[in-house]
């Protein structure tokens, strides 16, 4: 389970940034991520909505213990992100569409590395290991160097290493950024079949597709404020307009004001 | 300890099979010095032999015959004597190098050997880049002649030889071979030391970081459950060791080069023995070692702050620069290891080496070295550590 109270980040300003922001903006500081209250559940797929530089990815970074939140707090499985960040990550796989991969080490040396990391012992790595390369059909390329493998292999190679540690919580930041159909595709299955496990999932994203396929929760990011929170269900039967991008358009215009 | 060791382990795979990593750390300092010391040693040998061997041809500018002193030249071997030249076209002859030499005696020359008094011999030759051989030469014959005529003089004036000298000269040099020796050779180590140490580190030191950042990497690192310091003295553990090896193979390849160079002198032999004694070996990586962390500090600090490889080139270039300073410092005459100088990082390892090689440490000013290197090493890491923490800084962007 993910929880977070009034969880908010600011960052400072550097002296490029406020030159870029003009004379009109006059503080040294920006709010990226204001005041956010949600709960993710087990079980259930919880999407994380909003435009380009909404807050989506500071919020998801928080969670995954990598920032610090100025304000609030957030937990995972019960633990605090701040002062229980070790805890946390020991339960949370954190995947993102430009997650990148060591290219001279081998599929299966990355995943070990990783399993090492999470303190995995031999026999429960390798019978993880051969569980997921049977499921994403990984055994032909295993052995292959990392920077000799396709789109779709390395995408596969970045899935395994972010469960090999069976994490209670996945967290993916707009993981099918750049990346082809098929490929998409895997990584919706591949949430759908977290959701069956019982696994919190929490997703970013901003193509509403997505939003279709795998939503049991969502939320609406904008300028670093919750706009929209419910069930997909709610979302549906709430709809003034056509389509669910309408919609979303509506919603971040409407707190825009 | 074992998250180090499990972080330690994949980066220093990782970075051997990085093949800019490979070059610079092994093959660079592995091959540059037989290379160059190779070239060197056989340009010069050529240079010698063609000046040992070639014909000279020489001139005597006399109003007067000196039949004594062409009897020497005619017996030297590849040597001739170009007749009837006046002084005014030597020049032109010597620079069209129809002649390498001209003997031009004063018009009173002999009257004033007879008077006792030295005569008046002016040489005419060119001196240029590996034109010392044919000037030894030809100044030869001149001493032969001297010495003939002191001899006569001595007879004609009934005197003994001996009646020259007035002080028997012995010099007791008290200074072993490799204290002469060994400072010349010991101020230039430095050089390798720190050069490659700072080479070695550096391609490994940018891709732990920047290349890291560059890749997306670090985000799925700081999401595993390992003390970000953890994290950080694996990776520095890593450029430590690349730039340790580098300096070390590097001292392998000058000795190679050195060896593959021929007949090596036996006071150079001498010297080069008593470095490779484990003693001094133990004593120099001593001093590497921190020197080495201090790099990988700073390294490491400038590659994390960096947002791409590009970036961290560009900042640690300079870098590379500025530490030659230092070490060119170490080899200016009177700058000596005391107690200022050993607290100054970088110019204290290259006096201390210096001293090493030399075998004349002070133990007193080398404890002091090794607190003033390891002050720096832990503040450059601690520097590491605290921009590896910093939002702002692995974010940055």
């Amino acid at each position: 389970m993910i929880e977070t109270r009034n969880l908010s980040k600011q960052f400072k300003l550097t002296r490029q940034q406020k030159k870029e922001l003009g004379n009109e903006f006059a503080g040294s500081t920006v709010n990226a991520v204001s005041g956010v209250n949600f709960t993710a559940h087990p079980g259930r797929v919880f999407s994380l909505l909003g435009a380009n530089g909404a807050g989506k990815t500071t919020t998801l970074r928080m969670l995954a213990t990598m920032l610090k939140p100025t304000a609030g707090t957030a937990q995972i499985c019960g633990f605090d992100v701040v002062t229980q960040a070790v805890e946390v990550r020991k339960r949370l796989g954190f995947l993102t569409g430009s997650t990148g991969l060591y290219d001279r080490l081998t599929a299966s040396e990355l995943v070990k590395y990783y399993a090492d990391l999470h303190g995995m012992d031999k026999a429960t790595f390798e019978h993880r290991r051969d569980e997921i390369f049977d499921r994403l059909d990984m055994h032909e390329f295993a052995n292959r160097r990392i920077g000799k493998l396709s789109t779709g292999m390395r995408q596969k190679v970045s899935i395994t290493r972010t469960i090999i540690h069976d994490p209670e919580v996945v967290i993916f930041d707009e993981p099918t950024a750049g990346l082809d159909v098929v490929t998409a595709r895997s990584i919706i299955q591949l949430i759908r079949d977290f959701r069956k496990q019982g696994k919190t999932v929490i997703f970013s994203t901003h193509i509403m597709g997505e939003v279709n396929l795998l939503s049991d929760d969502l939320a609406i990011i904008h300028k670093g404020k919750l706009c929209y929170q419910g069930t997909y269900q709610e979302f549906g039967e709430q709809m003034t307009t056509k389509s669910l991008e309408d919609e979303f358009i509506k919603i971040v215009e409407e707190a825009g004001k | 300890m074992k998250a180090f060791f499990i972080i330690f382990k994949k980066e220093a795979v990782d970075t051997l099979r990085d093949r800019r990593t490979l070059i610079t750390m092994i093959v660079l300092p592995l091959v540059i010095f037989p290379l160059i010391i190779g070239i060197v040693t056989r340009v010069s040998e050529s240079q010698e032999g063609k000046a040992k061997l070639k014909e000279l041809k020489v001139a005597i500018v006399s109003v007067e015959k000196l039949p004594q002193f062409e009897k020497i030249i005619l017996q030297e071997k590849d040597m001739v004597l170009v007749g009837s030249v006046d002084e005014d076209s030597v020049r032109s002859y010597i620079k069209a190098e129809t002649l390498d030499g001209a003997f031009v005696f004063s018009n009173r020359f002999s009257k004033r050997l007879v008077a006792l008094k030295p005569g008046r011999l002016k040489f005419y030759f060119r001196s240029a880049e590996g034109q010392n051989i044919k000037k030894e030469r030809m100044l030869k014959v001149v001493d032969k002649f001297e010495e003939q005529l002191l001899k006569e003089r001595f007879v004609k004036l009934n005197l003994s030889e001996t009646t020259a000298e007035t002080i028997n000269l012995t010099e007791v040099d008290i200074a072993t071979t490799q204290e002469r020796l060994g400072k010349a050779i010991g101020g230039f180590l430095p050089y390798i030391f720190v050069i490659f140490c700072f080479l070695g580190s550096m391609y490994p030191a940018i891709d732990l970081g920047a290349g890291e950042k560059e890749r997306g990497t670090i985000e799925t690192l700081l999401t595993t459950p390992v003390d970000r310091f953890v994290i950080l003295l694996g990776k520095f553990g890593v450029v430590v060791l690349t730039g340790i090896s580098s300096a070390i193979i590097a001292l392998v390849g000058l000795y190679l080069g050195i060896r593959q160079a021929g007949e090596i002198p036996p006071d150079v032999a001498e010297v080069l023995a008593s470095v490779l004694q484990p003693q001094t070996i133990v004593l120099l990586i001593s001093l590497l070692l921190p020197l080495t962390m201090f790099f990988a500090g700073i390294l490491l600090s400038m590659s994390m702050y960096a947002k791409t490889f590009k970036e961290a080139q560009s900042l640690i270039t300079p870098v590379n620069l500025l530490i030659i300073v230092p070490v060119a410092v170490g080899l200016i005459p009177g700058v000596e290891l005391n107690s200022v100088t050993a607290l100054i990082p970088i110019l204290n390892v290259s006096l201390s080496t210096r001293e090493i090689v030399a075998g004349t440490m002070d133990f007193a000013l080398l404890t002091e070295v090794y607190a003033s290197l390891v002050l720096i090493a832990g503040l450059s890491l601690f520097s590491a550590s605290r921009l590896f923490v910093k939002e702002s800084v692995i974010f940055r962007g």
